[in-house]
């Protein structure tokens, strides 16, 4: 009888833990939220890339694009320049929701080396992902003074994560 | 098949680890021996790698994998020849465990905290790596590793300014090479054995220590901790530094309230061992590792050991924490990687005391307390804080093991504040948040030997056993009357009596 009574009280502390104050928006934010994907990802056949896809967000495929098209080229030596995520926020307002990926995680989505404004070897970058209102373009830099007329127009925006 | 791999893993770093578990000849629970085995598995495991690659050895299958069987055959030598002395019923005595008791208020809680478990496991196996500190080191490391068989690979080569990701521990890379060529194309997955095994030994720990009810509901509110939770299956070195982190302080202080036996000395050395673990995992741990210098000098002079053998007592107990940071930063960054890490010039230019003070200050009001700090650890630092304050104040004083714990959290403070003023790189609200991870089980600990709680238990446990207690001295005064024995003791079982 008294293991059956601390029962109830066991029962009645999980749930007065589960529902006090924060304790409560966490666990209808995270566990049950996870629990309920849960069951949708169960059955789901999608594979390792798809998932990236999918937890890593436009960016990725973007990155993958990049790869894709630099594949279809057959591009020798590319070193992809990224715009930086500063002019994404102070001039296209789309920041954080779209960021460009830090050379080393884009390294790690596509295996192809990117630079960003301020890197050492940003000299080295033979193409430039650019976005505007019409979408995303991989553009060729065919020249040094075409380089420096890129790093110029984002001079006032610093590199940030 | 990646399932059938995963077994084998599991079976690899459960005997590996119940190896060296035997070289420090502890007598434990069979529940103790399997999570710490499990654990010390892992970690062992996270070493092989990078010992391949200290040697130059190229990362492979074969290489991998054949290191792992024949580290697991030689750490298991002893046992065996025990196995041929003893016979094997006798070694196998130990490991056998005692009839399950199960008793039906635990299961409420057992559901709640499995399913927490559950969710935590599955997201473990389903997800990509997700942390940008991940991404931009150790799994890019990891993924090429596999691909180029060797950790100082391709990913060196590109421009990596904007991170120092690739400069820390080899731990979290080489158990996700390890996991990648088993066929888990995230790894990850290793974690969910940390998790488990850290939740298993924690409730069994408390339960020593407190009435079930109440140990499960400190498990709970501690694994219900928001952030420590989700960094359950976000692969990061945070979460393992402060199970191995704990688990020594755990050995320390049980070296230290034992009497001088063979079971202290192993539990001394083998606390010294898994703060070696924890350094190598998150090289500052070093620092905090020294800082628990004093009150181990101070116990080993109330014992009144000879001075030589106190320094080569301490000697050998921090051997493993200096190994765990020369190994990964002295040699391995300055003398394999191709760009270099110099610590030196990571240190504050402006080393003045109000800096100090401020980091203090900010750590108390941005992680430990205030809105904040609700998102990170849910109520459990304050409930601490108010039992804290209950105890001094009902109480006036402390428990041995309670002090033992409330000092580990003070110099974890203080500790990871001087860090963080030493190292501007080791920021406020990233790597010094999550250092703070450490402080969760230190305050569970305190909590499980707060005095206050203990009479309560007491009370929990007294009252749980008068029931039956008094139906059988009613049934055996019946019984009995005519020849008049006394009736039996309404003593409290031994797990219930107060602690002398």
């Amino acid at each position: 009888m008294r293991q059956f009574l601390l029962t109830v009280a066991a029962f009645a502390t999980i749930c007065l833990v589960l529902n006090t104050g924060y304790n409560k928006e966490w666990f209808r934010t995270k566990p049950s939220e996870y629990w309920a994907d849960f069951w949708k990802e169960k059955n789901d056949t999608a594979s390792a890339d798809a998932l990236k896809k999918e937890r890593y967000g436009i960016m990725y495929s973007i990155s993958l694009k990049v790869k894709e098209v630099v594949e279809k080229r057959k591009i020798a030596d590319p070193v992809i320049l990224f715009e930086p995520n500063s002019y994404y926020r102070d001039s296209l307002h789309i920041y954080p929701k779209f960021r460009a990926p830090e050379p080393a995680v884009f390294y790690y989505y596509t295996g192809l080396e990117g630079v960003w404004t301020n890197s050492r070897d940003v000299t080295r970058a033979n193409y430039l992902v650019r976005i505007s209102g019409k979408g995303v373009v991989l553009e060729e830099i065919r020249s040094p003074s075409q380089l420096q007329q890129i790093l110029d127009r984002y001079k006032k925006y610093p590199p940030i994560l | 098949m990646p399932f059938l791999a995963f077994f084998l893993l599991l079976c690899c770093h459960l005997l590996a680890g119940y190896g060296v578990l035997q070289l420090f000849r502890l007598r434990l629970k069979t529940a103790y021996t399997i999570t710490l085995s499990l654990l010390l598995g892992v970690a062992l495991a996270s070493f092989l790698p990078f010992l391949l690659q200290l040697f130059y050895i190229p990362i492979t299958g074969l290489t991998v994998f054949g290191s792992l069987a024949l580290t697991t055959l030689l750490l298991n030598i002893p046992t065996a020849i025990r196995t041929r002395k003893e016979g094997l019923a006798t070694v196998l005595r130990g490991l056998r465990p005692g009839p399950l008791r199960v008793r039906p208020y635990e299961i409420p809680y057992w559901m709640v905290i499995g399913f927490l478990i559950f969710v935590s496991v599955w997201r473990c196996y389903y997800f990509p790596v997700t942390s940008r500190d991940a991404l931009s080191g150790p799994e890019a490391i990891a993924e090429f590793a596999v691909r180029e068989h060797t950790l100082i690979n391709s990913f060196f080569n590109i421009d990596l300014w904007s991170t120092n990701n690739q400069f820390k521990s080899p731990f979290l890379i080489a158990l996700q090479v390890i996991y990648k060529m088993a066929g888990f194309p995230f790894g990850q997955v290793w974690l969910s054995i940390v998790f488990i095994c850290l939740t298993v030994f924690l409730y069994h720990a408390l339960t020593e220590k407190l009435h079930p009810v109440l140990a499960a509901t400190l498990l709970l509110l501690f694994t219900m901790a928001p952030e420590p939770y989700a960094y359950t299956f976000m692969i990061l070195y945070d979460y393992s530094n402060m199970v191995y982190f704990f688990l020594g302080l755990y050995f320390l202080f049980r070296s230290g309230s034992a009497q001088p036996t063979a079971q202290a000395t192993g539990s001394f050395y083998f606390a010294g061992l898994l703060l070696g673990i924890a350094t190598y995992i998150r090289s500052e741990t070093l620092i905090l590792a020294f800082l628990f210098l004093p009150p181990m000098l101070l116990m080993q002079r109330h014992a009144r050991y000879p001075f030589r053998n106190i320094l080569v007592s301490d000697l050998l107990f921090f051997l493993p924490a200096m190994i765990g940071y020369l190994l990964p930063v002295t040699l391995y960054v300055n003398h394999y990687l191709p760009v270099h890490y110099p610590i030196g010039a990571l240190i504050n230019p402006q080393l003045q005391l109000p800096g100090l003070f401020r980091r203090y200050a900010d750590i108390f009001t941005h992680l430990l307390t205030g809105r904040p700090s609700l998102n990170l650890w849910g109520y459990f630092f304050y409930l601490t804080a108010i039992l804290f304050a209950a105890e001094a104040i009902f109480l006036r004083r402390f428990d041995r093991d309670a002090r033992n714990w409330l000092y580990s959290i003070a110099i974890l403070y203080l500790g990871l504040g001087f860090i963080g003023w030493l190292f501007p790189v080791m920021d406020l609200t990233d790597s010094t948040k999550r250092a703070l991870f450490k402080m969760l089980p230190l305050a569970l600990f305190y909590l499980a030997n707060n005095q206050l709680l203990h009479r309560f238990s007491v009370a929990i446990a007294r009252w749980e056993q008068s029931g039956p207690l008094r139906r059988a001295r009613n049934a055996h005064a019946t019984h009995d009357k005519p020849s008049g024995s006394p009736p039996p003791s309404n003593r409290p079982s031994a797990k219930g009596r107060r602690r002398k």
